[in-house]
């Protein structure tokens, strides 16, 4: 086991390099779009225009203060003037890839085109707010998840309308979900229970930890629920369904011959069988995780890695792309690995097939 | 034993929801006196030369005072740090000598007078090779030299390459750096302004310049601009990024001595913080809440639903103003199809400003025939009428152009070119995928120009491949704002043959409108250049590179308990320095 989770980290390690890798080459295609929105905006009225010449001088200086103005690769093609065809020839590591992957080896992701900031501390900050944000919710509605489907599973009068809801509440994008809930419980003219905006009351009064805890909480609350929310019905409904197929599985029928209470055919029987499609749905959440949630950000200005790497994207800050790229893309690869090794732990028959 | 359990979470639960209800009813009380703003995005970075938005600039202008400002009521450049506008003095017909002298009160947050060794050294951080200072190095290059009086050492003499009038008024708009801060040996001193404009790229290091930059980079003035304080009337107390700003008036500034003090050298709020919330339905709510007392640039439609219910009315005050901001088409004339005038007066016709105005804008905001705004009694071209939405009209225009209707609708118009061959009127527009007053002028283009036969296909695109596009002339027509105000008239950037392939998108130049550009931006007094930039209307409405559509209104909601807000069609749109607390602030609970 030891030995399989050795060669499949290693397989992950090198699978995020190459993902890393590439997005790194391709983004530098882009690299006068960032150089572009590095000036100042075309659209607004300045003193001081400057010729053709003075412009390409000021890009230059750009250019080196982003560090763009070394050769983007190891090998590279040469255009000399007056020439058409191009010839290649070896950059040496003074290249803009082996700059950025000795500092990615050194635990640093570089420098923020936009603010100069070092990017580990720019993720490291929004991770901050991103991961209670994201990981209560996931929590929340796996336990409301796990704890639904059982009830919906023992077939209940309400079986209907509440499947009925969790289908509708489906079909809602996240952003409407959120807007639902600010324009009904932070909405003067509904019902201000809870705070539009921010994480806390943002004063300079000084607050004891449990106030401040009681207030962080109470900023969340919407939040939280908008994700747990969106997140409910898909885990619900297909543990339900999952839990249907087994119950009407032989093992179950002959448990219930038994004499065994539904719910304990459903809870010591059925549940651990019906589990390894959900696990698979529960790992997807991990990348999101770190990837932080854009929309219920921007809808109750919460800071986090949703909004960093979204606006990052906008203003091709590419440094911070990279770092979130790199952090998402291993989020993402672990969670494959995590899925693999909780299938082999609730259901032994794969790891014997594997 | 399950009914007990079931009967303890739902306790829980509701204990819980009682303590956030009892946490939102105490949350509710204002707990203390700052003012807080909406901003819809965080500045990123305060570097005093690396201003890269207005939110950025707005707190510069707290923490660091220029030689002189744009007062936001009179709509003038007035002074701050200068004792006065400066004295303007022509040296043959191309040079000019600006002289100022600085408010005796100036100091730095030390006690050490502001003095014009300061701006020199600020002038030459602008062309220190190693600092972020792109921008400015480009802006600031009209200024040839700083001459520093011997006699008095807050008087000094700016040498300007030109004798534009809007040059008086941008030599005093940056934000002057202590130099003791940055340069406590005065090594600086021995470069000459010129010396350092003039260094070649490819010069060799030089160790001064180089340490220079290193403590400037170490600083880090962009993330912590505490470790170079300016001598503007707030500190940054905390700065939690994308969440809010919070800054503290000091509690000495120098220009508390000044007497009698205009509205620039008011600082009265003790405490600001800009929040930032980057939806308008969310700040909109906290502003109702009172979570918010300031919504600047307050969209049309939520700007009007509060102005008209009578909740919103008991805690608000809602003010409209013009702002600067001109929302335009243009023409790529660089393609055959639209390299002649006719055809672009043509299409001009099949734009419906008034309609859009009205389905997008609620009326709020004034149509114009050109770029400068119709408030600008002095300059705008009141002579000219906006063009009329006129598909009759430009079906003649376009037969005029040489275009001919092919027999089938759906073939469009032709036109057959003297060198052989034929030409087909399709056109791209291209706007900004995020903004939905560009996507109804684009949709009502579209509409009219299809009612004439002529094919429009709509790309709307994502801001920054936009730009790009712009640049490399990827479109037939597109649909942007330009950002104005009323002291800049140079429009070398948009329209000169010079700027194409970086400002100048529409690719439109003719030796006549160069002419008239660098006239307009080398005018040494008001009336002249007012002469020229009437001229400089009728030509583009004649030629039609840019079709200027309206002037949008500027709209600002803030709570009753506020004076002194100075709404203003200057960005950002109100004094935040000069607003109060009607009752007087309340203290910290």
């Amino acid at each position: 086991m030891a030995r399989l989770l050795f060669w499949r980290l290693l397989r992950t390690a090198l699978a995020v390099w190459a993902l890393a890798s590439g997005v790194f080459l391709l983004s530098r295609h882009d690299v006068n779009t960032a150089l572009q929105l590095a000036q100042p905006e075309a659209a607004d009225l300045r003193t001081g225009a400057g010729t053709p010449a003075a412009r390409q001088a000021q890009e230059w200086a750009t250019r080196r203060r982003l560090g763009l103005d070394v050769p983007l690769f190891y090998v590279g093609r040469h255009v000399p003037a007056h020439a058409v065809e191009g010839q290649w020839h070896w950059n040496g590591t003074n290249n803009q890839y082996h700059q950025w992957l000795r500092g990615v080896a050194h635990g640093q992701f570089g420098t923020s085109f936009r603010t100069g900031e070092a990017v580990t501390a720019r993720l490291g900050r929004a991770l901050l707010f991103t991961v209670p944000l994201t990981g209560s919710a996931a929590l929340l509605a796996a336990v409301l998840a796990l704890w639904l489907a059982q009830r919906l599973a023992a077939r209940p009068a309400w079986l209907g309308p509440v499947r009925g809801a969790l289908v509708g509440v489906h079909a809602l994008p996240l952003f409407v979900i959120a807007l639902v809930l600010l324009l009904l419980f932070a909405n003067p003219a509904v019902l201000a229970w809870f705070p539009a905006y921010g994480l806390d009351q943002s004063t300079d009064a000084d607050l004891d930890v449990g106030s401040q805890l009681a207030d962080y909480l109470w900023h969340l609350a919407l939040p939280v629920a908008a994700l747990t929310l969106s997140a409910l019905p898909g885990l619900t409904l297909q543990l339900e369904a999952s839990l249907a197929h087994e119950l009407g599985s032989g093992y179950a029928t002959t448990a219930r011959a038994k004499g065994l209470a539904g719910r304990a055919v459903i809870r010591h029987h059925a549940l651990r069988n019906a589990l390894l499609p959900s696990l698979a749905q529960l790992a997807e959440l991990l990348p999101a995780l770190v990837a932080g949630a854009v929309v219920v950000e921007v809808a109750f200005a919460l800071p986090g890695m949703g909004r960093l790497l979204a606006e990052a994207a906008a203003a091709r800050d590419y440094p911070v792309l990279m770092g979130g790229v790199l952090l998402t893309g291993a989020a993402r690869l672990l969670s494959l690995l995590l899925t693999d090794m909780l299938y082999f732990w609730v259901d032994p028959r794969i790891r014997w097939q594997s | 034993m399950y009914r007990v359990r079931q009967n303890s979470s739902a306790g829980v639960l509701l204990c819980l929801a009682l303590a956030l209800l009892l946490q939102g009813c105490k949350a509710n009380r204002r707990e203390a006196a700052a003012i807080k703003i909406r901003w819809a995005h965080d500045p990123e970075n305060l570097d005093p030369l690396q201003l890269a938005n207005q939110t950025a600039v707005d707190a510069n202008y707290l923490l660091n005072c220029s030689l002189l400002q744009a007062d936001l009521v009179t709509h003038q450049f007035a002074p701050v740090l200068a004792e006065a506008l400066p004295t303007v003095q022509f040296l043959g017909d191309s040079l000019m000598r600006l002289h100022y002298s600085l408010r005796p009160e100036a100091t730095w947050d030390n006690g050490r007078p502001v003095l014009a060794t300061d701006v020199a050294f600020t002038l030459k951080l602008m062309f220190c090779p190693g600092l972020p200072n792109e921008t400015p190095s480009s802006e600031y290059r009209f200024i040839r030299e700083i001459l520093l009086d011997p006699n008095n050492p807050r008087r000094f003499s700016l040498v300007c390459t030109g004798q534009a009038v809007e040059y008086v008024q941008a030599s005093g708009d940056f934000f002057v750096l202590p130099e003791a801060s940055l340069d406590p040996g005065g090594e600086m001193r021995r470069f000459s302004l010129a010396d350092l404009q003039h260094r070649p790229a490819t010069a060799l290091p030089n160790a001064v310049l180089q340490a220079l930059a290193q403590r400037y980079a170490a600083a880090a003035p962009g993330q912590t601009p505490e470790r170079l304080p300016g001598c503007g009337p707030y500190r940054l107390v905390k700065w939690e990024k994308d969440r809010y700003l919070r800054f503290r008036r000091k509690p000495h500034w120098w220009a508390d001595r000044v007497r009698p003090r205009p509205v620039l050298l008011e600082a009265r709020p003790a405490r600001l913080q800009y929040v930032i919330i980057p939806d308008a339905a969310t700040a909109s709510l906290a502003l109702q809440r009172g979570d918010l007392d300031v919504f600047p640039q307050m969209p049309t439609r939520e700007f009007t639903r509060l102005r008209t219910s009578p909740a919103a009315r008991a805690t608000l005050n809602f003010y409209a103003t013009a702002s600067y901001d001109v929302t335009t088409v243009g023409f790529n004339t660089r393609h055959a199809v639209l390299a002649d005038a006719l055809t672009r007066q043509a299409l001009s016709r099949c734009l419906d400003a008034a309609g859009v105005l009205k389905a997008n804008e609620l009326r709020q905001g004034q149509r114009t025939v050109g770029l400068i705004s119709p408030s600008d009694r002095l300059n705008y071209n009141d002579s000219l009428t906006p063009v009329p939405f006129d598909p009759a009209g430009a079906v003649r225009l376009l037969r005029r152009a040489g275009w001919q209707r092919a027999a089938r609708p759906e073939a469009g118009w032709r036109r057959q070119l003297p060198q052989g061959g034929t030409q087909e009127l399709r056109l791209v527009v291209r706007y900004r995928a995020d903004e939905q007053l560009f996507a109804t002028i684009a949709l009502q283009f579209q509409a009219a120009a299809a009612s004439i036969g002529v094919p429009v296909a709509l790309l709307p695109t994502e801001s920054g491949a936009f730009s790009m596009a712009l640049r490399n002339g990827d479109f037939d027509v597109y649909v942007r704002s330009l950002r104005g105000n009323p002291f800049i008239f140079n429009f070398t950037s948009l329209l000169h043959s010079q700027s194409v392939g970086a400002g100048n998108a529409t690719g439109f130049s003719t030796p006549e409108s160069d002419r008239l550009i660098e006239a307009i931006a080398a005018a040494n007094t008001q009336q002249r250049r007012a002469v020229l930039l009437r001229r400089f209307q009728a030509l583009m409405q004649q030629q039609a590179p840019i079709v200027p559509l309206f002037f949008l209104s500027s709209h600002i909601a803030a709570s009753k308990q506020l004076t002194g807000l100075h709404p203003s069609s200057i960005k950002p749109g109100f004094t935040a320095t000069a607003m109060d607390w009607a009752a007087g602030p309340t203290t910290p609970q």
